[in-house]
């Protein structure tokens, strides 16, 4: 246990004798290793930003030979593992594992070792996948669905690269799930009650939970995987013991919680940033809290609702549909507080409340389309059209892009001690609203009135949907640029932003109270936390104090 | 979609019911959030509402909340059931079907990238299917590779077509025609253009259909034989 009481920390305590690589390759800091984390998913972001807009540029007319059919399935299986695996769960778990720490008032993690490996995995795993590019990546898609993954089908060591990949940072994520969970139980400030968390950390809570059930439950399925390509297993193999449906059964639960992990880490933001900037208290706290954890819950249960079409008893499908509509309550319920947050508040528009809105109204466009495509009957025309695409990526880019960019732009200056470009964050926001719009919201057409199909490579003149591809190319490009002007505008600020004191915002929760960039160990001294918003507490005492003071000093005028 | 059956006229009804439910949702939300940024800017001199929440008003919007979900399930529900009935043939369909439901029975075999297709009396096609108008028609699913979806959205339900499983879907079709589809589960390289074809036709036309089809095949077969007994190759 670290020790939880102001302690006497000498000057220049922390003095680097080594080059910075050395530093970060062998550094058990939670900060450094979730810089490292944010800045990988980045880079990812990047290059899963390229992969869609190439796939995008295939499907710009109809017939095109831009990419041949097995290089589009190659850039699909790419694009699916780097968006999820490479950017969206660590570009969470890198917020996470920088800010759950300093909200609670923690000089440290847990288990910092565990962590370290655990980052470690996840650079391996991507340096697995895309080594992949030297001899031949996977051809199976975004979830490889078996018997196509089996040796019979692609023999070439595509699938067990991404197998691999996949599988080593997702052991990674578990592990940083384990260290964050130990931390967040055990390291907690005096005074910081469960009730007292804050929102992100406790949506750090919640999503580490859902990794650590989640995360063997696709590791079981992977090694499955693995023996059925290298040691003539029959797992997923037809016939003989084996079922091509429990592949998918096991790796569903895995994305379906995914999904959920990172709309949790979105409103957890969300939640942070429109209470912070509005300076209110967040509408309803124990309702969004309770709300968060019954998303883990519901959500990850809801994972047949990939299978609709699938040969599965109409019971289970009716249990599918059941969760997936049991979903509007939390939902709606988070949904809800954080919009009533907003009123009788005082909302100060910065880059960071843009992002946190933005997300707020594209995830409501993906998960009011998902609501539609669980009717049981609906997904037998909506299921694996581009409309479930479209639906995907409102909710994701919505909740990992905009809701990810929120918390980039909110916690920046704690990060680095300078702020990112404020025009240059408008308007790459706007550029990315617009492009995600242009983009997405043709394929809803395209896959509802037509059936456009997902993952094809092509499709005909004949099939009506040229002009929904061609728009949505266009704004595919749109949104690649609106992200690109985001990384842009990190990089440079990371040098000559404007300097950011240790509380830009005038926030509520303990990360504010320390240094920007915080010191190794976090804090120096600690207040004792009475509320939820212990620097709002010091705030207002410290105005009290001095109103005191000067009304003291009036009586003590003499009377003239 | 342009429903041609009684099962995918449910689908569409619970498509418009679902389209409408979730546009009420998106406009909702968005227009809250519209006005409460609009009306709640920070103004000099303004102090924040210190809220912390409202017990009573959670519950009216959880209600709220959990009525809808619930009109929503029963609805799904409700028009999935329609949507799954055995329809039952009609006049104009095939008059043996009349008195014992369900006599149409094909077969459908997905396999990388091909449909086929067997009928009752022995004789198959690829690619194009055959049935007749106005008729109960099943349709076993099966797949001799990986997992393929069948789907003729305007026909039938999609549904999977699973190594080792079977999958039955039924149809009928109340209009003669030719139906596009195609296959929307990613089943390798050639997949965009694993296709097929429904042809909707008369009863009569659809019993010459396999029947000619069925002595072709036999034709071919003794031909085969035939041109093997000689010693020659085919």
């Amino acid at each position: 246990m670290s020790p939880s009481r102001p302690e006497l920390v000498a000057e220049g305590y922390h003095v680097s004798r080594r080059p910075r690589w050395a530093e970060l390759a062998t550094t058990a800091d939670h900060k450094e290793l979730g810089q490292v984390l944010i800045c990988s998913a980045l880079g990812f972001l990047f290059v899963a930003a390229v992969e869609l807009v190439l796939m995008r540029l295939q499907l710009l007319v109809p017939e095109n030979t831009f990419l041949s059919p097995v290089g589009f399935n190659r850039m699909l299986s790419l694009y699916g593992a780097t968006s999820i695996f490479l950017f969206a769960l660590p570009f969470a778990l890198g917020f996470f594992y920088y800010v759950a720490p300093l909200q609670i008032g923690a000089r440290g993690t847990a288990l910092p070792r565990l962590g370290q490996t655990g980052v470690a995995l996840y650079i391996a795993g991507a340096t697995v996948l895309y080594a992949t590019f030297l001899f031949t990546p996977s051809e199976a898609g975004i979830n490889p669905l078996a018997p196509l993954s089996e040796t019979a089908f692609l023999s070439n060591n595509g699938v067990d690269a991404w197998a691999v990949g996949t599988g080593l940072a997702t052991l990674g994520f578990v592990f940083l799930a384990i260290n964050l969970v130990s931390t967040l139980r055990m390291m907690r400030a005096p005074g910081m009650a469960w009730r007292r968390l804050p929102v992100f950390a406790w949506a750090a809570t919640v999503s580490s939970w859902l990794l650590i059930v989640i995360g063997p439950i696709l590791l079981a399925a992977l090694t499955m995987l693995m023996i059925d390509r290298n040691y003539e297993g029959i797992f997923f193999a037809d016939g003989s013991g084996g079922a091509p449906l429990l592949w998918q059964h096991l790796s569903w639960i895995f994305f379906t919680g995914t999904y959920m992990l990172l709309l949790i880490f979105a409103f957890g933001t969300i939640a942070e940033i429109v209470a912070t900037f509005s300076r209110k208290p967040l509408f309803n706290r124990n309702v969004v809290m309770a709300s968060l954890a019954t998303v883990a819950v519901l959500g990850t249960l809801a994972w047949m609702q990939n299978m609709l079409t699938a040969p599965i008893g109409i019971g289970w499908q009716y249990f599918a549909m059941l969760m997936s509509l049991a979903l509007l309550v939390p939902f709606g319920l988070i949904l809800f507080n954080l919009i009533a947050t907003l009123v009788g508040g005082t909302l100060r528009t910065r880059a960071p409340v843009l992002f946190a809105i933005g997300a707020i109204s594209m995830i409501s466009i993906g998960l009011a389309a998902e609501l539609e495509q669980s009717l049981v009957a609906a997904a037998w025309h909506l299921h694996n059209t581009t409309a479930a695409t479209a639906a995907t990526h409102f909710a994701l880019i919505g909740a990992a892009v905009l809701g990810g960019f929120a918390a980039l732009y909110y916690w920046f200056p704690k990060m680095t001690g300078k702020t990112l470009g404020e025009s240059l964050g408008r308007i790459s926001f706007w550029t990315i609203l617009a492009g995600l719009l242009i983009g997405f919201l043709p394929l809803f057409f395209a896959g509802d009135d037509q059936g456009q199909v997902v993952d094809a490579y092509n499709y005909f003149d004949s099939a009506d949907v040229t002009a929904y591809n061609v728009i949505s190319s266009i704004g595919v490009l749109i949104l690649f640029v609106g992200i690109l002007l985001t990384i842009l505008n990190a990089i440079f600020s990371r040098t000559n932003g404007p300097a950011a004191g240790h509380d830009p915002w005038a926030g509520d929760t303990l990360e504010w109270f320390t240094l920007s960039p915080p010191e190794p160990h976090n804090f120096d001294v600690l207040p004792d936390v009475r509320s939820p918003r212990p620097l709002r507490d010091i705030r207002e005492a410290i105005g009290h104090r001095t109103r005191r003071e000067q009304a003291a000093a009036r009586e003590s005028q003499p009377v003239r | 979609m342009a429903p041609h059956s009684p099962g995918t006229d449910q689908i569409d009804t619970l498509l418009k019911i679902g389209f409408i439910a979730a546009t009420i949702l998106v406009i909702a939300v968005n227009a809250a959030l519209f006005f409460a940024v609009r009306r709640f800017r920070s103004e000099r001199g303004a102090a924040p509402r210190q809220l912390l929440g409202s017990r009573g008003l959670q519950f009216r919007v959880g209600a709220l909340l959990t009525v809808f979900a619930t009109l929503l399930f029963i609805l799904g529900v409700v028009f999935t059931d329609k949507a799954r009935e055995t329809p039952s043939t009609g006049d104009a369909g095939l008059a043996s079907a009349k008195s014992e439901p369900l006599t149409v029975k094909i077969k459908a075999t997905g396999q990388q990238w091909l449909w086929r297709y067997d009928y009752p009396n022995g004789a198959f096609s690829y690619y194009k299917l055959v049935v007749p108008f106005d008729t109960a028609v099943e349709l076993e699913l099966l797949s001799t590779d990986v997992v393929h979806t069948w789907n003729v959205n305007d026909l039938a339900p999609k549904a999977d077509a699973v190594p080792g499983k079977t999958h039955k879907i039924v149809f009928s079709a109340d209009q003669e025609g030719d139906f596009e589809g195609d296959s929307s589960t990613l089943s390798g390289q050639s997949y965009a253009s694993m296709r097929t074809k429904v042809e909707v036709v008369s009863p009569e036309e659809y019993k010459s259909f396999i029947q000619t089809q069925k002595s072709e095949i036999e034709a071919a077969q003794d031909r085969v034989v035939g041109l093997i007994e000689e010693g020659k190759v085919p």
